[in-house]
């Protein structure tokens, strides 16, 4: 028997116009999933989000919420419940008759209302502000009153579009675990869009990364985060380095790539990447997985033989309190960016102008096709 | 030493520019008062001599009120009450309807025809009085609609209005309905209508819980201004009433004919009462609007 997914969209295509929005898409979004569509402006994730919603209707395609196709149903008609980037709370209402809304619309007797929606309030911690406006409350109270008007419906899947945009950057962080914490506690499928890959990271389950229309890569903010498939994936989560060069030998997963001055490294072959010997290929090493030490010292690790070791010299150091960042030119003067927690001695006595090695495992070389 | 000569030269320099401050602001103030005695100054004279007591609108004569009382016995200008009454209400109430779709459909929808419509819907604001006034006179003329009056008692004034004139009125009221209320919906965020939709409300639900609540600023606005129009109207009236049919601009245009009296003077002051009442309330409705979107409306 198949599984019965929260939301499936398949082959899902938008248009306006000559513009393609959403070019093909597939996604499957599990029951009770945190699940964040992560890209930037203009990547076609808020429109994915609205033909779910039912704002949009897809130009090809189909998208099911649990099992049931909803072709060109309206947005009025679906098990889903939107909170708007915005919050659109309806201003020439209370915030007891703005979360009251929908259970209105759907003929709910008058004291389930009335007890739902004081049960939907106390959820967000705002019992007692019943009967102000939308106009009196701060930025974070109206972010719950619109959490609790589409929570109040007990909807299938909750659809978020950058719901923290608007919120300055404290009360956004501790909105972020306010509402992890309230997915985990009503068991609700989220369908959270975000540009914010930090944000995507520490909230989702699973990403899917898009750009132009198209899924790149759907996956834990782990996998997401270690396994970048593409270049964009690994640019824009997170900070990565780019190191350019040659496939000289394929073996497994194993890839033995030459830099431009001839030195020799080990990297990893992602899944399913179609590279062969000889290609001109990236790495792509995050700055915290590469160790740095004076010119032919080794990190105080285990497993220090067996690091690739490439030669560079420092150009500049950034101290940011909780670690240092080394600024590194190798050979072809490609800038390598280093991490370093600052308790590390070794890297320590590196100074601008000296010549260093920079080492890394094998794993965390990942090869991209250029 | 020589701080304190630069401490004097700097006061001197700030008492310089203090007082050419004041003189500016003087030059500024007697500017407007100027400006403002020139409008109002012939409406001061109306009010003042509605009062007179002489036949003479120009010399004064000592304070009466026997015009006014003159006035509400005048069996004419009663009856052309009633009328401008009754062609305001009927009218406006038409026009706002009308006006209400008309504002929706272009800031809604797109259809073919949208930008002819555009232009049409407004031309009532642009084109003279005289002009549309002709236009409506030829067509009731050529129609066939003519001038047939409405018979109709309206709170005991038995009123025969043609229906010529209350066409004229509608046809001209829809524009600065349309305009108003188009530009409360440009305002209004389209989201909330989504938003309602999502909250399982289908289109005429929403568009009684949301979209109409949050316009109804608009309306009244837009049907105040109607009203206002419709009742100081006197060209189109004139044009499409045919024989024997005065509202009460017409009805003044018709007794300045055989002499100004006080009495005319009389008329006009409650007139412009009447208007100035109006304005107070669509500015307070206006600000509930406002109101409505920050703290709370209290109309509703």
């Amino acid at each position: 028997m198949s599984e019965t997914y929260a939301v499936e969209l398949k082959n899902v295509v938008k248009q306006f116009g000559e513009v393609v929005a959403v070019n093909g898409i597939s996604l499957r979004i599990r029951d009770g999933e945190f699940f964040s569509l992560l890209g930037p402006s203009g990547c076609g994730k808020t429109t994915t989000l609205r033909l779910i919603a039912g704002f949009e209707m897809p130009t090809s395609g189909s998208v099911r919420i649990y099992g049931e196709e909803q072709g060109y149903l309206p947005p009025y008609q679906r098990p889903v419940n939107t909170v708007f980037q915005n919050y659109a709370l309806f201003p020439h209402m209370t915030v007891a008759q703005n979360v009251a809304f929908g259970l209105e619309m759907r003929k709910v007797p008058k004291d389930e209302i009335k007890r739902r929606v004081a049960e939907a309030l106390a959820l967000v911690r705002l019992t007692g502000k019943e009967n102000r406006r939308p106009k009196q409350l701060s930025g974070g109270q109206k972010q719950r009153v619109a959490l609790a008007r589409a929570l109040v419906n007990r909807p299938k899947v909750l659809l978020l579009d950058e719901p923290l945009g608007a919120l300055d950057l404290k009360l956004r962080k501790a909105m972020q675990s306010e509402l992890k914490a309230l997915q985990e506690q009503v068991g609700i499928t989220f369908i959270y869009v975000t540009h914010d890959q930090e944000e995507a990271l520490v909230m989702s389950d699973r990403i899917a990364v898009m750009n132009e229309g198209n899924v790149l890569q759907v996956g834990t903010p782990e996998e997401i985060y270690e396994h970048p498939q593409s270049r964009f994936v690994a640019d824009f989560i997170g900070k990565t380095n780019f190191i350019s060069g040659k496939v000289a030998v394929i073996s497994g997963d194993r890839v033995d790539f030459r830099l431009p001055d001839g030195t020799m490294v080990a990297a990893t072959l992602p899944e399913g990447a179609q590279v062969s010997a000889g290609d001109m290929a990236t790495l792509s090493i995050r700055p915290e997985k590469i160790f740095v030490t004076p010119e032919g010292e080794q990190p105080l690790v285990g497993d220090a033989e067996a690091l690739s070791q490439v030669s560079g010299r420092l150009v500049k150091i950034f101290y940011v309190g909780v670690e240092r960042r080394y600024i590194v030119a190798l050979a072809d003067d490609t800038e390598v960016e280093v991490r370093v927690q600052n308790l590390d001695r070794r890297s320590r006595r590196c100074q601008p102008g000296d010549r260093v090695t920079l080492h890394w495992r094998r794993a965390h070389a990942r090869l991209l096709k250029e | 030493m020589s701080e304190q000569a630069l401490s004097r030269a700097l006061s001197r320099r700030s008492q310089l520019a203090r007082l050419k401050k004041q003189v500016s602001d003087l030059l500024f103030h007697a500017y407007g008062f100027w400006g403002y005695l020139f409008l109002y100054f012939p409406i001061i004279i109306l009010v003042v001599f509605s009062f007179n007591d002489s036949r003479s609108t120009a010399q004064w004569a000592g304070f009466t009120t026997h015009w006014y009382a003159d006035m509400l016995k005048d069996h004419q200008i009663i009856l052309s009450l009633w009328n401008s009454l009754f062609v305001a209400i009927v009218s406006t109430t038409v026009s706002v309807i009308i006006g209400t779709l008309a504002a929706l459909a272009m800031e809604r929808y797109r259809f073919w025809g949208k930008l002819m419509m555009d232009a049409v819907l407004y031309l009532p604001i642009i084109i003279p009085d005289i002009a549309m006034a002709i236009m409506l006179l030829i067509f009731f003329d050529i129609s066939g609609i003519g001038f047939e009056p409405w018979k109709v008692n309206f709170f005991g004034a038995h009123l025969a209005v043609p229906y010529s004139v209350i066409i004229g009125h509608v046809a001209f009221n829809i524009s600065f309905v349309a305009v108003v209320v188009r530009a409360r919906l440009a305002q209004m965020d389209q989201v909330l209508e989504e938003a309602a939709q999502d909250l399982y409300a289908d289109p005429w639900r929403t568009f009684w819980r949301v979209t109409f609540p949050m316009l109804l600023p608009g309306i009244l606005g837009g049907a105040l201004l109607a009203f206002t129009l419709s009742m100081d109207d006197f060209v189109i009236t004139f044009f499409t009433s045919g024989a024997g049919f005065n509202t009460l601009p017409v009805r003044v245009f018709g007794m300045i004919k055989k002499g100004v009296t006080p009495k005319i003077n009389a008329v006009s002051t409650l007139m412009l009462l009447f208007s100035l009442m109006l304005v107070a309330i669509s500015l307070i409705l206006s600000r509930g609007g406002e109101k409505g979107d920050s703290s709370g409306n209290p109309m509703f």
